[in-house]
């Protein structure tokens, strides 16, 4: 709620069928400075709800008819953000707890104190600005793509998707594996997201980025005085993730010593920290990625078999980007739509040309580098369609060096590719390549290239 | 007016007061008397809601503005305790010095205080009665004062907006 809305007051329905007890309330609240309507009845509440927006409820708990918990009920129905403070005379215990259980924000027994009511409306207030600041965040979140989903329409990314799912749920130890770029850490906060634990931390550990000794200080914590720089005890990441997840990316780099002491925290699902001597007991959940083979790692004797079969309980497999050509047009699409929309630019589309590139790329560097690719071409891109020459060059040399050509393939490309650059005039195009406009107005109509600019 | 036993000493200080702060004719209106002021059911109070009707009915000039000082404690069925009542746009304020009063918190008697406080609720409802709702600005004559502690934090004037409206209504230094 911005502070404009904040001074204005609440919006606020007195529903009691008593007249004085209408009248005096809707006195005070205006005094207060909020905006206030009554209704004598459940039947004119409801009314008034459905025309016009409310914050706050005050529903007298005794009342013919409909009663003020039903009338709670009803009125979440129609306004689920309304906030209801059920007024009762009687000081049950019973009541008030059916109240709250009832979705009741809170409850006053009447008569109240003037400054009781007054803490009471200051606090709702608050409530309802931090559940729309809340909202906002999560909105705003979402919009520039961070909540992300696995993306994607061919037969391996829904195999995928129903993966994610189905293990979601449990509490097994997850190995995600697939190539660098494929999408592991997206993977993993889909699961997290998806399971019981998505209200505690997800703690994100590289392991390949840290060295041998900080690993093991990163992973398991380290007590004060545990080595040269250890002023402060310090808790690792599986305190850090208590109740929680732990995901460890990389994890085929982890050194033997850390891989045993590794595999000793999974078994007894408690640390040590370094240079300590107490056993501290935690509760987390193992999801592991690797782009690496872990099975040849295990016969080349650089992975221990015993802690692969600890951490390969259910694996999920993420095929390449070239493996999956169908999710090309549609991550491109995904990933176009959110930079435009992050750049504060006009919604863009991609060029038949450009998304013909996009999916004769073999794209080694997977989704991640599908992704640059549009970046660069929403930043250069100075049409509305993205062209073939909007995208990076890597990405027009691979595709053309890979993708099976006619002569009549690179002759059509190349005179797109010149049109394109001199914004559709023929007879400049026409110069650049040494033929007559007749000749190129004949090649236009045999490779049917869309007319887009002005020719004269 | 004054209704209920209030001692002689702190009225005239009262009055005294409110002569300074308020530059307009200001008097006692000794005659005027309500014989059975109205009670909340089960409860040691007066009614606010019908005092303050009763008050607006006491017969005086026809444009004075009566304020009705009550000794005892007031409230009505849904709040349990009023430091002052007035309509807005009304023609009378009803106060209440029991809550004003230390000797409601187990303090010792304090008249300093206790006119202090008198005088800040009698001016805030008198800008009720010229149509002031609430104020936001907590040093304003008009801030909402839910307690005794946030009655005495709140200012003891109004603020430019708020004394405008109340100038304009009463008096033009006010």
């Amino acid at each position: 709620m911005s502070e404009a809305a904040e001074n204005r007051g609440l919006r606020i329905l007195v529903v009691d069928d008593e007249d004085i007890v209408r009248e005096s309330l809707t006195e005070w609240l205006r005094d207060d400075g909020h905006q206030v309507s009554a209704a004598p009845s459940a039947r004119d509440a409801l009314r008034l709800v459905a025309e016009q927006e409310f914050d706050v409820a005050l529903v007298d708990i005794k009342m013919p008819r409909t009663d003020g918990l039903e009338l709670q009920a009803r009125l979440k129905e129609k306004a689920p953000n309304l906030s209801v403070i059920i007024m009762t005379a009687y000081a049950s215990v019973e009541s008030a707890v059916r109240a709250l259980k009832g979705g009741a924000y809170d409850y006053v027994v009447k008569p109240f104190d003037p400054d009781e009511l007054s803490h009471l409306l200051r606090r709702t207030q608050e409530h309802r600005s931090l559940r729309t600041e809340n909202m906002r965040l999560k909105q705003s979140l979402e919009a520039s793509g961070e909540a992300r989903e696995f993306i994607g329409v061919s037969t391996a990314a829904e195999r995928v998707r129903e993966r994610i799912d189905t293990v979601a749920s449990t509490e097994c130890t997850v190995l995600v594996q697939g190539e660098s770029g494929t999408g592991k850490e997206l993977v993993a906060q889909a699961v997290h997201r998806r399971s019981s634990r998505r209200y505690n931390p997800l703690v994100v550990v590289h392991c390949g980025a840290l060295a041998e000794g900080v690993l093991e200080s990163e992973l398991f914590g380290h007590e004060k005085g545990a080595f040269t720089g250890a002023r402060y005890h310090h808790k690792g990441k599986f305190e850090q993730a208590d109740g929680g997840t732990v995901f460890l990316d990389e994890i085929g780099d982890i050194s033997p010593q850390v891989q045993v002491e590794l595999l000793r925290v999974l078994e007894e699902k408690a640390v040590v920290r370094v240079g300590g001597r107490q056993t501290i007991p935690v509760d987390f959940r193992i999801i592991a990625a690797t782009n690496q083979d872990l099975e040849a790692c295990v016969r080349a004797g650089t992975f221990r078999e015993d802690l692969f079969w600890r951490i390969n309980v259910v694996s999920i497999w993420i095929p390449p980007i070239r493996e999956r050509i169908p999710d090309i047009p549609v991550l491109a699409n995904h990933f176009l739509e959110r930079f435009c929309r992050n750049m504060s630019k006009k919604p863009k589309t991609i060029g038949a040309d450009a998304m013909e590139a996009l999916l004769a790329c073999p794209w080694p560097g997977n989704v991640r580098q599908l992704k640059n690719a549009i970046e660069s071409a929403v930043v250069l891109g100075k049409d509305n369609v993205i062209g073939v020459g909007d995208l990076p060059d890597w990405v027009v040399a691979t595709a053309d060096r890979v993708r099976p050509r006619t002569l009549a393939d690179i002759e059509s490309s190349h005179v797109r590719r010149i049109l394109d650059e001199v914004g559709g005039n023929v007879t400049e195009a026409a110069r650049i390549l040494g033929v007559d406009r007749g000749t190129l107005y004949n090649k236009i109509k045999k490779f049917g290239i869309p007319r887009s600019a002005d020719d004269s | 007016m004054a209704l209920g036993e209030s001692s002689e000493a702190l009225l005239r200080a009262l009055m005294r007061e409110l002569s300074v702060r308020l530059p307009v004719p200001c008097g006692h209106h000794e005659g005027a008397s309500i014989a059975e002021p109205p009670r909340v059911p089960g409860r040691d109070q007066l009614d606010a809601d019908k005092l303050l009707q009763q008050v607006e009915g006491v017969p005086r000039a026809d444009d004075a503005l009566l304020v009705c000082l009550c000794a005892e404690d007031i409230g009505n069925r849904i709040f349990s305790y009023f430091f002052g009542r007035a309509r807005l746009d009304g023609s009378a304020v009803l106060v209440s010095l029991a809550r004003l009063d230390p000797r409601f918190y187990g303090l010792p008697p304090e008249e300093a205080i206790l006119v202090d406080r008198a005088i800040k609720e009698i001016r805030h409802e008198m800008g009720h009665s010229a149509g002031l709702q609430h104020c936001l600005d907590p040093d304003c004559l008009m801030h909402f004062s839910p307690d005794v502690e946030a009655l005495d934090l709140r200012g003891a004037e109004y603020c430019a907006d708020c004394g405008s409206v109340v100038s304009r209504l009463f008096a033009p230094a006010l």
